[in-house]
């Protein structure tokens, strides 16, 4: 096998305030071109686990290494450049409302391009065409040019995807990007994903909250139970009773097809 | 239900621990005398403020009472006697007690009346209190117990006897506080002296079209003054709403900046722009009028304006902030491409809405002396030129309607 493409060591976050232990003492590997999916209940660490992987928020303790960097010994300035190689997408999609589709796309070469050019909204031809070549691959040409706010829930979210394609990522952090869309808008984002991972080999960590999305799409598993790791391993490896151990005795497993 | 019950519960308790250190450690000359206490106060206050009212109203004159005071004393007595023996009094309701049969039963009317015949013999003389039960409440089988919803229908405070006691006292409360600020003489100049003003009417409808140059100068003057306070508060303000956004201001030397510039703008801001004209006039001299209108305007405006901005920068959603972070942007285009878009119209609205202020107040400003068309508008009046006078006003109602609509109109297209 070859070198695991990211090692999470250790990985321990406190928030001082409330003094919550998101995470404890988190470990694990994923190889690179994996798609792993992370489940667990709400206020598990989940969203904790994806930010400190891109450093959004800072680990209380343990090392994180993205192809063989050690990420969390980055300064602020090198971790910048670092996460245009890692796209992000999120719940509420995050756009830019009152700006246009273009513009919002065009936000993820900002790592790419100097600071003064991008103030003033200048992104070079190249970068503006790849932007059309992508939202054309989400299948949103024609909405180019219209406010972000316009659009529908799953439209939304493929914009994020654009977005996130722009920065011709290696990585993809994925906070349930689906879970505020209904079943079968959900099925298509999931399906752009799954082409990012497959066609780009675009390495994919997604929390989702229905476990039949996450053996429809991922590769592996891992589970979070109150910050710490219960489950790390194949989609089919997770029974009734590890189902139960993960999300408590009284859940019942529900189907979204 | 149950939560309220055991809150009422810990309540009691209290007041009862309270009660006995007041009266001695004996709980029924306590109880019992507190009660009577509370009753015979509200009562009290109830007929001295109704006769203050009635005083005043009538005669002018500020009393308190019509009959002697030691008829007061009766009446009030008598009537928290009344009140204890065949309602809830206000003194049962504080002390969350109820007056029911020793089985718990609805007291009889029988009972009520022997209740309240000894309740003089019991209560007045203080002494029989010491007696557990008292002698009235011994001859009339009730006795005083923890309120309790149980097996009732819960009825609203309001419709209760002390509800109405409430009211009443309200009411009679705001009626003698109106009496003492306006008096009789004043209600009848009002309603009969309207003809007084009928100059100034005349003068409204037979503008002085001689002053009209200089009062639209004067006028433009106002507007102007307005608009420079406006720019120059803006130029500041946007700066400083950074700084006090609390979202934005973190860590210890973060929060006293935060704490030191909101503190400022709220002392600022709550000195009346009027106060700051005069404060810029002895500053600056007279001759500068407008200019010590527009200083005033301006640190008016600014404090305003930073509140508000920093307000709307506390409000802005950091999904955003993550989003454009998580691309690899740095501080400036996060600034650019999540902060700006989320301020920018609501800053536009927000200074719209200022300037809107602004030229109303550039008017107040302008009558202590600030320039413009409000120093015109003074200039008129206290020559007791009201033709002129009215021709200014005109103008100046023009003007500010105008403006209002205008400014809620350009507000409305930006939400
Ligand atoms: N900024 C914060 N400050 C303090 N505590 C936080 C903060 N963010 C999250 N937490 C706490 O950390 C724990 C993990 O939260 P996290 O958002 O990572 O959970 P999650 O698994 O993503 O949940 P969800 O499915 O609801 O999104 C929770 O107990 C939460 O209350
Ligand atoms: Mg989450």
């Amino acid at each position: 096998m070859a070198e695991p493409y990211l090692v999470v060591e250790h990985l321990t976050k406190v928030y001082e305030r409330g003094h919550v232990v998101a995470l404890k003492d988190v470990s694990f590997e994923v190889r690179k071109g994996e798609f792993l999916v992370i489940i667990g209940l709400s206020g598990s660490g989940k969203s904790t686990l994806l930010r400190c992987i891109n450093r959004l928020i800072e680990p209380t303790k343990g090392r994180i290494f993205i192809d063989g960097v050690e990420i969390t010994k980055l300064s602020p300035r090198q971790m910048r450049k670092f996460r245009r190689r890692i796209g992000m997408i999120f719940q509420h999609f995050n756009l830019i409302k009152r700006a246009t589709v273009m513009t919002n796309v065009l936000t993820g070469r900002l790592g790419y391009n100097p600071t003064w050019k991008t103030l003033l909204g200048i992104f070079p031809r190249s970068d503006r065409e790849l932007a059309l070549r992508n939202l054309e691959r989400v299948g949103l040409l024609e909405k180019a040019y219209v406010r972000a706010d316009e659009l529908s829930g799953g439209q939304q979210q493929r914009v994020g995807i654009a977005r996130a394609l722009m920065q011709e990522p290696e990585l993809l952090l994925a906070d349930e990007p689906v879970s505020a869309l209904d079943p079968a808008t959900s099925h298509s984002v999931m399906q752009y994903i799954e082409q990012m991972n497959q066609e780009d080999g675009v390495t994919v960590l997604a929390s989702l909250h229905f476990l039949s999305l996450a053996r429809r799409y991922g590769t592996r598993i891992i589970a979070l139970k109150d910050g710490e790791l219960v489950f790390d391993g194949a989609p089919e490896e997770i029974d009734d009773r590890k189902f139960k151990e993960i999300y408590g005795e009284e859940a019942e497993e529900v189907e979204i097809r | 239900m149950a939560t309220r019950g055991d809150r009422a519960a810990v309540d009691r308790s209290r007041w009862d621990r309270a009660l006995d250190f007041l009266y001695f450690g004996s709980k029924a000359l306590g109880k019992r005398l507190s009660l009577a206490l509370l009753d015979v106060g509200a009562v009290a206050v109830l007929w001295i403020l109704t006769s203050y009212v009635v005083i005043r109203v009538s005669t002018g004159e500020i009393g308190y009472t019509l009959l002697p005071w030691w008829l007061v004393a009766l009446g009030a007595v008598e009537a928290a006697a009344l009140w204890e023996s065949f309602g809830r009094s206000f003194g049962h309701r504080v002390a969350r007690l109820e007056l029911r049969r020793a089985d718990g039963g609805d007291p009889a009317l029988r009972q009520k009346l022997v209740h309240w015949l000894l309740w003089h013999v019991g209560v007045i003389p203080v002494l029989p209190l010491l007696l557990a039960p008292p002698p009235h409440e011994r001859a009339s089988g009730l006795t005083l117990r923890p309120f309790t919803m149980e097996g009732r229908i819960p009825r609203p405070w309001w419709r209760t006897s002390t509800g109405l006691y409430m009211a009443y006292l309200a009411l009679v409360s705001i009626v003698a506080a109106v009496s003492g600020t306006i008096t009789w003489e004043d209600l009848v100049r009002l309603f009969t002296n309207a003809g007084a003003t009928a100059k100034f009417w005349r003068s409204f409808l037979s503008p002085d079209t001689s002053i009209i140059l200089r009062t639209v100068q004067a006028l433009i003057v106002t507007v102007f003054m307005a608009m420079t306070a406006t720019a120059f508060a803006v130029l500041v303000a946007v700066p400083l709403s950074f700084l006090a956004a609390r979202n934005l201001m973190r860590g210890l030397i973060g929060r006293a900046i935060y704490t030191v510039i909101r503190g400022t703008m709220s002392i600022i801001r709550s000195i009346e722009p009027v106060v700051w004209a005069i404060f810029f006039l002895v500053w600056v001299r007279v001759e500068l009028a407008p200019f010590a209108g527009v200083l005033a305007l301006f640190v008016h405006s600014v404090s305003d304006l930073t509140k508000l901005y920093a307000e709307r920068l506390e409000s802005i959603d950091p999904g955003l902030i993550e989003a454009i972070t998580a691309t690899g942007a740095n501080r400036l285009q996060v600034l650019r491409y999540a902060v700006i878009p989320q301020i920018v119209n609501p800053y536009i609205s927000f200074t719209l809405y200022r300037w809107d202020i602004n030229i109303r107040m550039a008017t107040v400003v302008g009558v202590v002396g600030g320039g413009g068309i409000g120093q015109a508008l003074f200039f008129y009046l206290k020559g007791n030129l009201w033709t002129q006078a009215g021709t200014v006003m005109l103008f100046i109602i023009a003007l500010v309607w105008a403006i209002d609509y205008l400014s809620a109109r350009l507000r409305a297209k930006l939400a």
